[in-house]
């Protein structure tokens, strides 16, 4: 459903049609989001003007992959700003793997520790996940927000790589039955 | 992992696309996982489901404001279109040749057909990735991700239908590469080559094939 309660949608479809004006007001609407994502995950304000550029190419070339009935525009936009800043973050950790550190993670949020809004769906995923232990609903936000792999994950809460493989994954499987209720 | 209890496929295939979605994958797993979902429809359409499981923490991200890169964007978006031809350069004199830009200089600011084929080149390790788009009669390769040859080298674009041998489409000098084909079936392969500065001297790829990819339908 294409309606006026997602604006973003609307540009995502504008967009596709090659309409090089929608684009932009796609970008003045949405790239201050895009940015505190990818600052949030890469930490340093150059390498996220970089990657942000690199957003906003593949978001006009993908525009016409963008299905309304899938998800809001916002929420897309925001997985292809994650999914890139995620993938640079792990190209940079294993270019550097030899001296067998993970790369230390800069979190520039001020609000890195703020509660979650209780309303909507921000409400509902801050319920679900405060019915985990703290330490694994703190292993799922660190890798959603900060990009956190297993491995960086396991050195955090000082466990097996496959201990925490194990966990995460039962973690997901009760946020996925609480979440879906 | 062998402490994990066995999963059904579909189960798997969930916790898979979880894991994706949450990002905590290494690199390589996160090119498969995303080469499965662009050829296994089920799979794709349970990273979209996780994305919207887990759009609710999307509100801890804050708003940071960012500059004005849409100049850049545009210009590795929008590559001025190719100048013409030596050969035709000496017909388009005086007047005419100011009102032929003109004309061609509003017809680029217009909206253009959309795309009705695109893939990623990409290989298994590396940076280096080129989205491919197909409309109209227009391919263009755009670079997402990793840097342009270095000095002395170029990358060159190259089209492989069937058994046949490859054929090339031009060097990629800049951020990106437009090329007029009448008629790209899907399927078709696009692969990226390193060669010398100037293009393969052979007519045929004598570097390393950095990336390929297919063209399939959007």
């Amino acid at each position: 459903m294409l309606t006026g309660d997602d604006p973003v949608a609307l540009l995502l479809f504008r967009t596709a049609s090659q309409d090089r004006a929608a684009f932009r007001d796609l970008y003045a609407a949405t790239s201050s989001k895009l940015m505190g994502v990818l600052l949030r995950i890469l930490g340093q304000r150059a390498e996220a003007e970089d990657a942000l550029q690199e957003v906003y190419t593949r978001v006009w070339l993908r525009a016409a992959r963008f299905d309304p009935e899938k998800g809001r525009g916002m929420t897309w936009l925001i997985a292809i700003a994650r999914n890139h800043a995620i993938d640079r973050l792990r190209t940079r950790s294993e270019s550097t793997a030899e001296d067998g550190e993970a790369e230390a993670i800069v979190d520039t949020t001020p609000s890195a520790e703020s509660r979650l809004i209780a309303a909507g769906e921000a409400g509902r995923v801050a319920d679900c996940l405060a019915k985990l232990e703290p330490d694994r609903a703190e292993a799922v936000k660190g890798a959603y927000l900060t990009g956190l792999s297993y491995v960086d994950l396991a050195a955090r809460h000082d466990v097996p790589l496959n201990t925490m493989r194990t966990w995460l994954r039962r973690s997901l499987q009760k946020l996925k039955e609480c979440l879906d209720q | 992992m062998t402490d994990t209890p066995p999963l059904s496929p579909q189960d798997e295939a969930d916790a898979l696309a979880a894991e994706y979605v949450l990002g905590v994958l290494s690199l390589v797993e996160r090119t498969a996982a995303e080469a499965r979902a662009r050829r296994d429809a089920d799979f794709a359409a349970r990273i979209s489901t996780w994305e919207n499981r887990l759009s609710g923490l999307n509100d801890e991200f804050a708003d940071v404001p960012a500059p004005d890169l849409l100049p850049r964007i545009e210009a590795r978006l929008f590559p001025v279109a190719a100048k013409p031809r030596r050969a035709w350069a000496g017909w388009l004199i005086g007047a005419a040749t100011a009102a032929a830009l003109v004309i061609g200089a509003v017809y680029l600011t217009q909206t253009g057909p959309a795309p009705t084929l695109g893939g990623q080149l990409a290989a298994e390790t590396g940076d280096l990735r080129f989205e491919a788009q197909y409309a109209g009669t227009t391919l263009t390769l755009t670079r997402i991700s990793g840097s342009a040859a270095e000095a002395g080298r170029v990358h060159q674009l190259w089209l492989i239908a069937g058994e046949a041998a490859p054929v090339s489409l031009g060097l990629i000098e800049g951020d990106a590469l437009s090329v007029t084909l009448p008629q790209v079936a899907e399927g078709i392969v696009l692969a990226v080559s390193l060669e010398p500065a100037g293009g393969s001297p052979t007519g045929a790829p004598t570097g390393p094939v950095l990336v390929t990819g297919s063209l399939t339908a959007i």
